[in-house]
């Protein structure tokens, strides 16, 4: 490697030119703090690839923003930049259908949303939990309860229990773990929503607790099956248009949670046929707030589907969801349903439009 | 072995484009043990007794016995050495020309001492440049002494030597013992012994009746004796690019150690902290970052408790830009309470200083402040001292007028206690 040297920090101890890379003084023996990450031990070759494995290699964890070392506290030991977390980002793909992308979003400093996905060759089951802000551990709350759904809701659709009973006990499930992350004497429970979709024999069976969303998005069209319990929502009932209630400054407020403090924890359930092709798409408002009614969200869909692989297409939605912004936390779960590609011209098998249709109430 | 623990009160939210970051630090040593006692080496404790002409025969009487009274605090096995000081230094005990300066404490060498103190008569100058580097040459000779320490009593100025001479015997003393002085009587400037105390690490008080002298050497030797760790470094890092605003300790009293630090490497500074007995120290830490944008977190500050090479304790200090002023518009309590505790010294100082310059207007409106400071933080003793000083119309808006009448002890007594703080915990 060619070293640059055009400016050799100096020792500050006995003020020798040192090595920027070095961690002690060759002079004086006294220690220092690098300030570039050491040079691999790859002198032949200096390929990217090869200088790249050689630091992963070397099993120290680097920082990300400047190249220096990530300190066991968890931010680095020279410019101070948090290292990243592995609940910041993170995405399942339980099988070659299903697949979600869990995301901090940009301006939130932690991700208090949570996803809990599972697929087998013909069911899936979506979960996504979006912990309130505004209240203590909602990370931990949110997290527990997508977990917590998710077993339940898994050994309904294995053991074939009727769908409607089950996301009421998932509810009542994570409700219970939810409150038990909080001391019962907290002024500010935590608390999270909860919206979860299960894809079974041509039907998506749906059930949501605050304003993360269930869609189901065709080749040309969707229609978003859950209602959120939002002041926006309570709005829209009174007549306003979508657009205008959702600009709302308080329109984000939700009028159910799980929580210690929640008066009520039956979810709103129901169940429609889909045989696609197309996607089921469970979400948070880190996603919607960009793309809210069917029509946008089926736009971005078919810009982001270039491939098959759910993950990647929820990646893409994220990608694009922090292009926008990024102003809260962004989750989005996937199943593709049917085939989409090549995309066939039939519309026999696609929802109809309508974003207003009233659920079937379970 | 003493238990460290920091712990770390601030808001962090900074808002878009935001870049000063502060926080209170509050460092808690348990375990301390004695001094000399925890296997880290021997302690070593010096009297330097004010002998000049001015302690005449009362004084000089009462300091005599005090410092009889500090050899009995003395731990057994714990070095010492008494001197006698005027416009020279005299090692008063023991009794050596050469070779070491100091000895261990037994019922011998006690008894010893106080006979050569019984000697002390007043007479001659002051010039207390010489006694601490008399303290300095003495310490040296025993070497590997871990906590070093001296109480100093004097009663006047320090005319037998240049601002210059004292200030270089300090530069050659700080850093290797610390001092705890006092001052007698109404004829010593308060300006001075505290410049001598702060530098050395020490305190510094008034000690208004000289029958109170033997009470007050007692008690600072047995805190002495119970600081088990020493010579305990604060260290701060901060992240490439930024920029230390200040570092004050901010309890249990104000001491700005801004430029008192000495690099560790190119990102840490160290600054002296002393020895340290059972007890809390609160520093406040001031950064300055380049902004990041909202939804970034950062480190902005490490402050670590280290004795030699052993970190012992680290609080971390951070910055998260945030877009939500609910969290970025607060201002953390232990922050404003310590922001208006070391103004509160501040403006005594300054406010005794005019005074004394005889700028009564100025004295008056820093005085004020001081009352409303004092006030607001519920510095009661501030308040108990200041009203001994002015007359008091309206706390609350620091109104105030300057007494007729003060007694200079009074003065003096709100000059050396400015810098005490009281502490909240939010």
């Amino acid at each position: 490697m060619t070293d640059p040297a055009a400016e050799s920090p100096r020792c500050p101890t006995c003020g020798a030119p040192v090595l920027a890379h070095a961690s002690f003084c060759e002079a004086c023996g006294q220690p220092l703090v690098p300030t570039v990450p050491p040079p691999t031990a790859e002198p032949s070759d200096g390929s990217q690839q090869t200088r790249r494995l050689g630091v992963r290699n070397s099993q120290l964890a680097t920082c990300p923003s400047c190249g220096g070392t990530i300190d066991a506290d968890g931010y680095c030991q020279t410019c101070g930049a948090k290292a990243p977390s592995a609940a910041d980002h993170y995405a399942e793909s339980p099988s070659a259908w299903v697949g979600g992308v869990c995301d901090r979003g940009r301006q939130h400093a932690r991700n208090e949303d949570a996803m809990a996905l599972w697929a087998d060759d013909s069911r899936a089951v979506l979960v996504v939990c979006d912990g309130v802000s505004t209240s203590a551990d909602s990370d931990v709350a949110a997290r527990v309860a997508a977990t917590t759904a998710r077993e339940v809701l898994v050994a309904a659709v294995t053991g074939g229990t009727p769908l409607a009973g089950a996301f009421v006990e998932a509810a009542a499930a994570a409700n219970a773990q939810v409150v038990a992350t909080t001391a019962p004497d907290s002024t500010n429970a935590a608390s999270a929503t909860l919206a979860a979709a299960v894809v079974a024999d041509g039907r998506v069976h749906y059930a949501n607790l605050g304003d993360s969303r269930v869609y189901v998005i065709g080749e040309d069209a969707g229609q978003l099956l859950s209602v959120d319990d939002s002041l926006a929502q309570a709005f829209i009932e009174q007549g306003m248009t979508r657009a205008e209630a959702e600009s709302l400054p308080r329109a984000h407020a939700i009028t159910k949670w799980l929580g210690r403090d929640s008066t009520e924890i039956v979810p709103r359930v129901g169940e429609q046929d889909f045989t696609g092709p197309g996607w089921v798409v469970v979400c948070s408002d880190g996603l919607w707030n960009y793309a809210s009614s069917p029509e946008e969200l089926a736009a971005q869909l078919r810009d982001a589907a270039a491939d098959d692989d759910p993950t990647a297409v929820a990646e893409r939605l994220v990608a694009w969801a922090n292009a926008r912004g990024g102003k809260d936390n962004i989750t989005v779960a996937l199943a593709r349903v049917g085939t989409t590609a090549p995309k066939p011209h039939s519309l026999g098998d696609t929802v109809p439009a309508s974003g207003e249709e009233p659920p079937e109430h379970g | 072995m003493a238990e460290f623990v920091a712990s770390v009160y601030q808001n962090e939210f900074l808002p878009e484009g935001g870049t000063d970051v502060n926080a209170i630090v509050t460092i808690r040593c348990s375990g301390a043990g004695a001094a000399g006692r925890t296997g880290s080496g021997n302690a070593g404790e010096i009297i330097a007794v004010d002998t000049s002409g001015s302690m005449g025969l009362a004084n000089m009487e009462a300091a005599k016995q005090a410092a009889m009274i500090a050899l009995d605090n003395i731990l057994d096995g714990t070095y010492f050495a008494v001197v006698a000081g005027n416009h020279k230094a005299y090692l008063a005990y023991p009794m050596v020309q050469t070779g070491a300066g100091m000895v261990p404490m037994d019922a011998r060498t006690r008894a010893e001492a106080k006979r050569a103190i019984s000697f002390f008569r007043a007479e001659g100058g002051t010039a207390m440049g010489t006694w601490l580097n008399l303290c300095k040459a003495l310490f040296d000779s025993i070497g590997n002494l871990a906590n070093k320490h001296v109480i100093l009593l004097t009663d006047g100025e320090n005319h037998n030597e240049t601002i210059e001479q004292l200030d270089q015997a300090l530069a050659n003393c700080a850093g290797h013992f610390q001092v705890d002085a006092r001052g007698v009587g109404v004829d010593w400037k308060v300006a001075e012994i505290r410049k001598i105390a702060q530098t050395m690490l020490g305190t510094v008080d008034i000690i208004g009746n000289p029958a109170q002298l033997g009470a007050v050497f007692a008690e600072l030797m047995r805190n002495s004796m119970a600081r088990g760790v020493a010579n305990a470094e604060l260290r701060v890092w901060i992240p490439q690019g930024a920029q230390v605003l200040f570092i004050r300790q901010v309890s249990p009293t104000v001491e700005d150690l801004t430029h008192r630090g000495s690099p560790v490497n190119q990102l840490t500074m160290s600054y002296p902290t002393g020895s340290w007995a059972d007890e809390e120290r609160d520093y406040h830490v001031s950064i300055r970052l380049p902004a990041k944008t909202v939804g970034q977190e950062q480190l902005a500050a490490r402050v670590q408790l280290a004795v030699g090479t052993d970190l012992l304790t680290q609080g971390l200090v951070k910055a998260k830009w945030s877009a939500d002023t609910n969290l970025t518009a607060q201002i953390n309590p232990e922050v404003a309470h310590y922001t208006g505790q070391a103004e509160l010294a501040q403006m005594i100082q300054e406010g005794l200083a005019a005074k004394e310059a005889g700028d009564l207007d100025a004295a008056t409106s820093k005085l004020g402040r001081a009352v409303q400071l004092a006030t607001d933080t519920g510095n009661t003793e501030a308040t108990a001292k200041l009203r001994k000083v002015v007359d008091i119309a309206d706390a609350r808006t620091g109104t105030v007028r300057l007494r007729q009448a003060v007694d200079k002890a009074d003065v003096m007594a709100l000059d050396t206690a400015s810098t005490k703080t009281t502490r909240i915990r939010g």
